[in-house]
């Protein structure tokens, strides 16, 4: 119990000397308090926020457009990663595509997508799906390869027809590697959620609401906001890490 | 329903009509390796009767697994004939088992899961299924681990999965690829003990490979002993002793100074011969 809590004291030490130095330079006057908004002013639009639900809005818009690329993109990914996987042609096709590709940051792609697509909604779910695929749809095409031999062996004594045998030995078998790539996926559509809407005009989402603040001069409602971002992105992460424990329980714990 | 298998009669007394033969006439492996073909078996010429324990000992490289591989169809490329109950073996079939080295049951299944698998291609009702499982398990002594993985069980209980996994199909003849090479010496003594309980129930015709002089003897009707390159076998032990078996017997001692010598002896130019060797008609 003792120790817990010197855990958690330990992990709030770095925070609240940041927040010491962040009041700290907010007093050293009127320029200062602008680039370094007060603690109490950022308490107080914190709470604004909560209560007129304005928060929640964009929180839930930004989390609904991160969860819906995710599941476009992170679906398409893996389904091309099996393919690639199973069928060499394929791969040697399709790997060097994808490998080229990523090598473009995905707001590098901002031009030419708001030139094909526009700047609506749609542009940025296409944006957001590319960096939930490329993680998705490498880790899975590594995972479908690593399949063991000596486990195949096993579905070949016992008569497994070749769909008995990816369902019940390649994809299980690739699974962990495929848990790895989503959460890679999670991270980034989380990212790229935020940079889209911070570039692309919209409706509601936390970037919108930052660019919004930042013209309006409000550096107390960009801080809300950036530690919203930062705390949701932190929360998925861990959730996520919940979930693949349970789906993959038959793992040995690391280090056993 | 009571199946007759598990009624196994005392030995000797096995009837013309019980199923598990194996007979391998002039069977010859070769790999091509580097360019250079490779001969790894050379001429086998091996009979097993129904419900017989037959051991194989021999050093590295007398190709005692490739034996087995062959025997259960993983590897189809050899000259020669494998015949089970004279009928030509041509791939892997459930008439015929296996239990590697590694217990190589799938990690994502429980254990009652990885038995399960193995029974797919019968297409079984759900009832008898889950008998024939709950059965294997018991005969293994793992009734209480069905839901546990893998990772969950010690050494010596993984191979004993792998064994109820392996027998579930019920086949006519097993083949054990050093099932207790990768056990501590402890836990091997009682594997060992166990999978002769299992045989004796089971009544099913089994072909082990083992490093172990002992281990060979304390099972097996019959010891093969094979030499290397190529593999050919130098002698075929018969271990005149009725099971279940005691580690003390003379017996077991004298015939494995006997093995020993022979697999440390220098090798001679008339190795490959057929030899029987009755432990009774030594003095």
């Amino acid at each position: 119990m003792s120790l817990r809590l010197r855990s958690v004291s330990l992990a709030l030490l770095f925070p609240a000397l940041v927040l010491g130095w962040w009041e700290w330079e907010s007093r050293q006057g009127a320029g200062h308090a602008y680039a370094f908004a007060p603690l109490e002013q950022v308490a107080r639009s914190l709470v604004e926020m909560l209560l007129d639900g304005r928060l929640l809005l964009h929180a839930g818009a930004s989390l609904q457009r991160a969860l819906t690329a995710l599941l476009i993109g992170g679906s398409i990914g893996i389904a091309t990663g099996i393919a690639m996987g199973l069928w060499r042609p394929f791969d040697r096709t399709a790997g060097p595509i994808v490998t080229t590709m990523r090598q473009v940051p995905i707001l590098g792609w901002l031009p030419l997508v708001a030139l094909w697509f526009g700047n609506g909604d749609g542009a940025k779910l296409l944006l957001v799906s590319l960096s939930a695929f490329y993680p998705t749809v490498l880790n899975t095409q590594k995972g479908m390869q690593a399949v063991e031999g000596k486990l195949a062996e096993v579905g070949r004594l016992y008569g497994f027809t070749r769909l008995q045998s990816l369902r019940l030995i390649a994809w299980p078998s690739a699974l962990p590697l495929v848990f790895t790539g989503i959460s890679q996926a999670l991270a980034f559509a989380w990212i790229a959620t935020i940079g889209v809407e911070l570039l692309f005009s919209a409706t509601a989402g936390l970037g919108t609401e930052m660019m919004a603040a930042q013209v309006a001069a409000r550096t107390d409602v960009v801080l809300v906001c950036v530690a919203c971002v930062g705390v949701m992105g932190f929360a998925l992460n861990q959730l996520f890490a919940l979930l693949r424990a349970r789906l993959l329980r038959w793992q040995p714990a690391p280090g056993n | 329903m009571t199946d007759p298998r598990h009624l196994r009669e005392p030995a000797g007394t096995t009837g013309p009509s019980r199923t598990g033969a194996v007979r391998i006439t002039g069977l010859s492996k070769r790999y091509a390796m580097s360019g250079k073909s490779m001969t790894v078996l050379d001429d086998i010429n091996l009979s097993i009767r129904p419900g017989e324990f037959v051991s194989i000992v021999g050093p590295s490289g007398c190709g005692k697994s490739t034996l087995l591989r062959l025997i259960v169809g993983l590897d189809t490329d050899y000259d020669g004939e494998i015949r089970l109950d004279d009928t030509r073996v041509a791939g892997t079939g459930l008439e015929r088992g296996l239990v590697f080295q590694d217990h190589r049951l799938f990690p994502w299944m429980t254990v009652s899961k990885n038995v399960e698998v193995a029974l797919l291609k019968q297409k079984l009702p759900k009832e008898r299924r889950e008998r024939l499982i709950a059965e294997h398990l018991a005969l293994v002594g793992l009734s209480d681990f069905g839901e546990a993985y893998p990772h969950q069980l010690s050494g010596g209980m993984a191979q004993r999965a792998a064994i109820a996994r392996a027998l579930v199909n019920e086949p006519r003849v097993l083949a054990l690829d050093e099932p207790l090479g990768a056990l501590d010496a402890l836990t091997r003594v009682k594997v060992q003990a166990e999978l002769q309980r299992i045989w004796m129930e089971a009544g099913t015709t089994m072909i082990m490979v083992t490093h172990d002089v002992d281990e060979a003897l304390f099972l097996g009707d019959r010891v093969v002993v094979m030499s290397p390159r190529p593999g050919r076998i130098a002698r075929v032990v018969d271990v005149d002793l009725p099971h279940p078996r005691d580690r003390a017997s003379p017996l077991l001692h004298r015939l494995k100074d006997e093995i020993l010598g022979e697999l440390t002896r220098e090798p001679r130019e008339e190795d490959g011969t057929l030899v029987s060797f009755p432990a009774r008609t030594r003095s």
